[in-house]
């Protein structure tokens, strides 16, 4: 679903990336493990098109997508949860879920349908949804980001480090949200970064490790 | 107290009514100053440029069309035309002609680009309208003058300056509220303003974003010079004087705030315009130290949130 085949990526004429592969198949949770700075986001902005490849492939859903521009990529069906969270603070919760799907010009019943599925997988968004995105928690942040990558990623979702940051007791409920979309949404694919290797190991598949820009399977 | 009012009750008035006139024509350029920071990161010194060519271009089309028989009424539609023309062909000239070059460079290189930009469209003015003052008044004097109580006088002002003016400010202010709350692409203006790169990441097209903010805050700032063109001569050096304001009401009101914007501009309209009447030597240096005394006490300005850094 996801392959970067040999991808270097350079940043302010550094070299962040170096000519890495990444397999993630279809409906597989991948991992990719490392430490701050090892080039975890800088992998899956790349394969978002935020950052260019200076060589190498990236193929999303079988599609040659090295030029694609960053903004056509969610169309291929890849949503992506930035670190951080990145929610847009003067919308409302629900405007955050529904602007990536509606920036796709979806039908509204395609719309509505796909908010109701992230509703189902994630109880806690229904209530939060009236509310402003500035004036979440942490941990609601993030469960925010996971549903709003969810309304476009029919695909694949990225997510950058959700983990980080989370008390226990949220990290547990994030972590049963991303069983359930497994369960749920069986063809999803999931790549997910983490720099503690224990964490993700009951919710993955398959695992990479990234160290100083190298990608070497775990 | 009695005493001044009776003695300067007159005065006030007058000062007042010039500030808001003044001041609603300060916030179409600074509204749309704003507007286009928050897309383009850049301050764009230029944005002066495009008030004064909104003027000239509404005064000389205005000249043209009344000399073949416009009936009057029509002037305002001139101002609006003269506005999308300006605004329609220059934004995009200066977005993908230059300005996108420079996006994501160093804040010293964009503020010469822009300043560079803005020299060059001062001398195109010079170079098309020459330096003599040109004067259309149609549009206010066809609208005649209204009596303003004010205390124990009347003062009689300009239809124009009191209702026009102001309103198609207040009109903006609403208008812009409502598009970007509730329009999608307000919306998308938005999310890219908060956050490029997240908004990007959800399918939006940044580059066509920025264009189209820039054009429409460039259609804004020329809006703002061809309402001002019937009430003033035109002389080489309004385009500077405005976007000089317009950032000091910027600083005061912080950035990405439409209202704050509108109440900033008031203070410092307000302000320029009294001092004109009561101390005319401070008129320049008023707004200023408005924003100075803001500034000292909220470094973000009036309504501006505080952003977290993100490394």
């Amino acid at each position: 679903m996801l392959e970067l085949d040999g991808v270097s990526v350079d940043i302010a004429g550094v070299p962040v990336l170096r000519a890495v592969h990444l397999h993630v198949p279809p409906g597989g949770r991948v991992a990719l493990i490392g430490r701050n700075g090892a080039g975890k986001t800088t992998t899956l902005r790349a394969l978002m098109g935020l950052l260019p490849a200076r060589q190498g492939r990236v193929t999303i859903d079988g599609r040659e997508a090295t030029a694609l521009p960053a903004h056509h990529r969610p169309r291929l069906g890849v949503g992506y949860a930035p670190e951080d969270r990145r929610l847009f603070g003067s919308f409302a919760v629900r405007d955050n879920l529904l602007l990536p799907a509606q920036v796709l010009k979806l039908p509204a019943a395609e719309t509505a349908r796909r908010l109701e599925a992230v509703f189902g997988l994630l109880p806690g968004l229904r209530d939060l949804a009236p509310r402003r995105a500035a004036g979440l928690s942490g941990g609601q942040g993030k469960m925010v980001a996971l549903g709003r990558a969810l309304m476009v990623g029919t695909r694949a979702v990225l997510l950058d480090e959700p983990f980080q940051g989370l008390a226990p007791a949220l990290a547990q409920r994030y972590a049963e949200a991303l069983k359930r979309l497994h369960h749920a949404l069986p063809e999803v694919s999931i790549l997910i970064t983490e720099s503690n290797p224990g964490l993700l190991r009951p919710l993955v598949e398959q695992s990479f490790v990234i160290e100083r820009g190298e990608i070497s399977r775990a | 107290m009695a005493g001044w009012f009776s003695e300067n009750g007159l005065l006030l008035g007058l000062a007042l009514l010039d500030g808001l006139s003044y001041a609603a024509l300060v916030f179409m350029v600074a509204v749309g100053l704003n507007l286009v920071f928050g897309v383009l990161r850049i301050v764009n010194v230029a944005h002066g440029s495009l008030f004064a060519i909104g003027a000239y271009t509404a005064a000389s089309l205005g000249l043209f069309l009344s000399a073949r028989g416009l009936p009057p009424a029509a002037g305002y539609a001139v101002l609006l035309l003269a506005a999308v023309l300006v605004g329609g062909v220059l934004g995009p000239v200066i977005e993908r002609g230059v300005l996108r070059r420079v996006y994501g460079q160093e804040d010293v290189l964009q503020l010469l680009v822009t300043f560079a930009l803005f020299m060059i469209l001062e001398d195109v003015q010079k170079l098309i309208w020459g330096v003599q003052p040109l004067f259309h008044d149609a549009p206010m004097k066809f609208l005649g003058t209204v009596d303003v109580p004010f205390g124990e006088d009347v003062i009689p002002f300009t239809a124009y300056q009191i209702f026009v003016v102001p309103g198609v400010a207040v009109a903006t202010l609403a208008g812009l509220a409502w598009f970007l709350r509730r329009t999608l692409t307000g919306r998308v203006i938005v999310a890219v303003t908060t956050d490029k790169e997240a908004a990007t990441a959800m399918g939006i097209d940044a580059a066509k974003v920025t264009l189209l903010t820039f054009t429409f805050g460039a259609a804004l700032a020329a809006l703002g010079g061809a309402l001002a063109s019937p009430t003033t001569s035109l002389v080489p050096g309004v385009g500077a004087q405005t976007i000089v304001l317009s950032f000091a009401v910027v600083a005061i009101a912080g950035l990405g705030q439409i209202e704050g914007a509108a109440l900033s501009a008031l203070m410092i309209g307000m302000g320029r315009s009294i001092a004109v009447y009561f101390e005319p030597e401070l008129e320049v240096v008023v707004p200023y130290l408005i924003m100075v005394a803001v500034l000292l006490v909220r470094p973000q300005g009036l309504f501006g949130v505080v952003e977290t850094r993100r490394v």
